[in-house]
């Protein structure tokens, strides 16, 4: 869209020029010459039969890598081979085997497409004339004049049901992204005020006042006998769907009897005799803590190196967990199995917006148990 | 009515005798010349720091009374005891002593207060490797990674890679709960549950990476590291190859 445009060839001379003369004149109108332009090597020499033969080889070796994916993908054994068994080796090169052959397939295409660009095709050096700054005046004028007499012409303007169902799409497309977001705060969490989930946890004694159980993961209950001296268990509360509530799993341990435990606040008699509870969730963000070390009774997290320590009423001693894993107080039901006294008596895992309700959260331990 | 109150006392004694010879044909299975063996080894060998009466000494060694053959085991046969020095933790090494060694000083201490055995058969049960996954996850994988690689505690303390791990001393360490380990004991992990996990981590070792190197099994981190280095290289490498080309 140049105002000083190259002659234009007319019909009779187009005719009577050859293809090479056609693709130069195509050139010039927009400014480009070729300084350079001819084959990289002389054509029949042993360099150009050279050339020719590294490119088919890149080719050949594509299509090659190409059927032996086909026909691994096919005939190779792909089902599964568990250990100890004949063919394992041969089962586990399955996905090697493909992923290298299609790879290499791809890499090998791009390596021989690259090399037909630099070896075969032509070397050419182009200079094209660029004008400075600006277009033209007349060139922006133009333009701008050709895209508003567009909308001009199609009379947008006077369409007021088009342009209100265009409005009504556009704001519709924006609803369905947003919606994933905006849809969770339909639901309102404290509809069931005391009872709400965000208050109250699976541990909590059934509307008939029975004490749920502390069950292994597969429901069997649990009696202070099974557990030896320094030990741990991971335990559920043994109500429907108990071992998949998220704020739920408790750490269940026995201390050596000549340990000292001290306790906090207001949750004296928590414990049964060397028997502790504490929830499993990490105050920081929420991941389970299970690296129990029972020699120095640090209870660990994995994500971020919080540490614990149950002989200091599970106060973090390290990392970044600023409260202290909740204890879940614990006793004996008539069958002599575990049972939840009652619910925790402070929010389970990280951040709560009630975060602070309870002054105890943030009391040292004081007495000691021995 | 004497007669028969004499009638019942008399059965009551021959009861008592019947049963008897069941206990003393138990105790008969302690081989006396094993134990012996293992009270010299333990003599020349352990006795500095758990003491003469396997008591312990303050700051040097823990009483070994009560810790059975699992501990006994666990520890000589892992090369972790005897300890070179007190340290964070001991590091698994070449056994000192002879299996044949190990098992009598084993039954020694097994003879001194008794504790927790590792049993001769039924170690392993390859029929329930999937539960026994599920109970690793559950019960290990915290620790000992998810892979079985082990991994880092707190102050220099580590959980150990399970790689070198026989099914005995798997089992011996759920049973002693050796160092910052806890005890699985068998109210807590039955027998079966126990030879299920030992099944899925061996398996898990004889199985072949499909996916190629492992990277030490460590998770996301060091693929991620790899992926970055190598990728994001790769990418860098070949923008200078074009750029120094045209």
């Amino acid at each position: 869209m140049s105002t000083d445009q190259h002659a234009v060839p007319d019909e009779a001379e187009l005719a009577a020029m050859s293809r090479e003369e056609k693709a130069t004149a195509g050139l010039a109108v927009d400014h480009v010459d070729l300084d350079e332009y001819g084959p990289v090597a002389v054509p029949g020499s042993p360099m150009d039969k050279r050339n020719e033969r590294r490119v088919a080889a890149w080719f050949l070796l594509a299509g090659l890598l190409g059927l032996l994916f086909a026909v691994a993908f096919i005939w190779w054994p792909h089902e599964y081979v568990p250990a100890y068994q004949d063919g394992q080796l041969a089962y586990a090169l399955y996905t090697p085997i493909i992923g290298a052959t299609m790879g290499g397939a791809i890499l090998c295409f791009g390596i021989g497409v690259v090399q037909l660009a630099r070896k075969i095709f032509a070397h050419e050096v182009a200079i094209q004339q660029r004008h400075i700054g600006m277009s033209a005046a007349f060139d922006r004028q133009t333009l701008a004049a050709q895209v508003l007499d567009t909308v001009d012409k199609s009379g947008l303007k006077r369409r007021g049901v088009l342009k209100g169902a265009l409005a009504l799409a556009g704001g519709a497309l924006g609803l369905v992204a947003a919606i994933p977001i905006l849809g969770a705060l339909i639901k309102n969490p404290w509809e069931e005020r005391a009872d709400s989930p965000l208050w109250v946890t699976p541990w909590a004694p059934l509307a008939d006042g029975t004490k749920v159980r502390l069950t292994q993961l597969d429901g069997t209950p649990v009696r202070p006998e099974d557990l030896e001296a320094g030990s741990m268990s991971t335990v559920f509360p043994g109500v429907p769907g108990g071992a998949k509530a998220s704020d739920a799993a408790v750490m269940l341990f026995r201390v050596r009897s000549d340990s000292v435990v001290r306790i906090r606040d207001g949750q004296q008699g928590f414990q049964y005799g060397d028997y502790y509870a504490f929830s499993k969730i990490c105050t920081h963000v929420g991941c389970p803590v299970s690296l129990y070390e029972q020699q120095t009774g640090r209870v660990l997290c994995p994500c971020h190196q919080s540490q614990f320590n149950l002989y200091e009423g599970m106060f973090p001693v390290f990392g970044p967990a600023t409260r202290p894993l909740p204890q879940l107080p614990i006793e004996l039901d008539d069958e002599g199995y575990f049972v939840a006294a009652k619910d925790f008596v402070e929010a389970v895992g990280p951040g709560f917006w009630e975060n602070g309700k309870f002054p105890a959260w943030y009391s040292e331990p004081k007495e000691a148990t021995g | 009515m004497l007669a028969l109150l004499f009638g019942l006392v008399t059965m009551a004694l021959v009861f008592d005798a019947a049963t008897k010879p069941t206990n003393v044909a138990e105790a008969a299975n302690v081989d006396a010349a094993q134990i012996a063996d293992g009270q010299r080894l333990f003599e020349n060998s352990c006795i500095t720091c758990h003491g003469a009466n396997l008591q312990g000494v303050l700051d040097r060694g823990p009483s070994l009374v009560g810790v059975g053959q699992a501990a006994a085991y666990f520890q000589l046969s892992t090369g972790r005891m005897p300890a070179p020095e007190n340290g964070a933790q001991m590091p698994r090494k070449l056994p000192v002593f002879t299996p044949d060694q190990i098992d009598d000083l084993a039954a020694y201490i097994q003879a001194n207060g008794g504790g927790p055995e590792i049993p001769t058969t039924g170690l392993r049960d390859d029929s329930q490797v999937a539960m026994g996954g599920e109970l690793f996850r559950l019960n290990c994988a915290s620790c000992h990674n998810f892979t079985g690689q082990g991994g880092a505690l707190s102050q220099g303390k580590y959980a150990p890679a399970l790689n070198e791990a026989t099914d005995e001393q798997i089992w011996g360490a759920m049973l002693s709960g050796p160092e910052n380990m806890p005890k699985f004991g068998d109210g807590q992990l039955t027998a079966q549950e126990k030879a299920a996990i030992v099944s899925y981590i061996q398996n898990n070792k004889a199985t072949i990476d499909p996916g190629g190197l492992p990277l030490g099994g460590f998770g996301p981190a060091p693929e991620g590291l790899i992926a970055f280095l190598v990728g994001m290289g790769a990418i860098v490498a070949a923008t200078l190859w074009m750029g120094s080309r045209t």
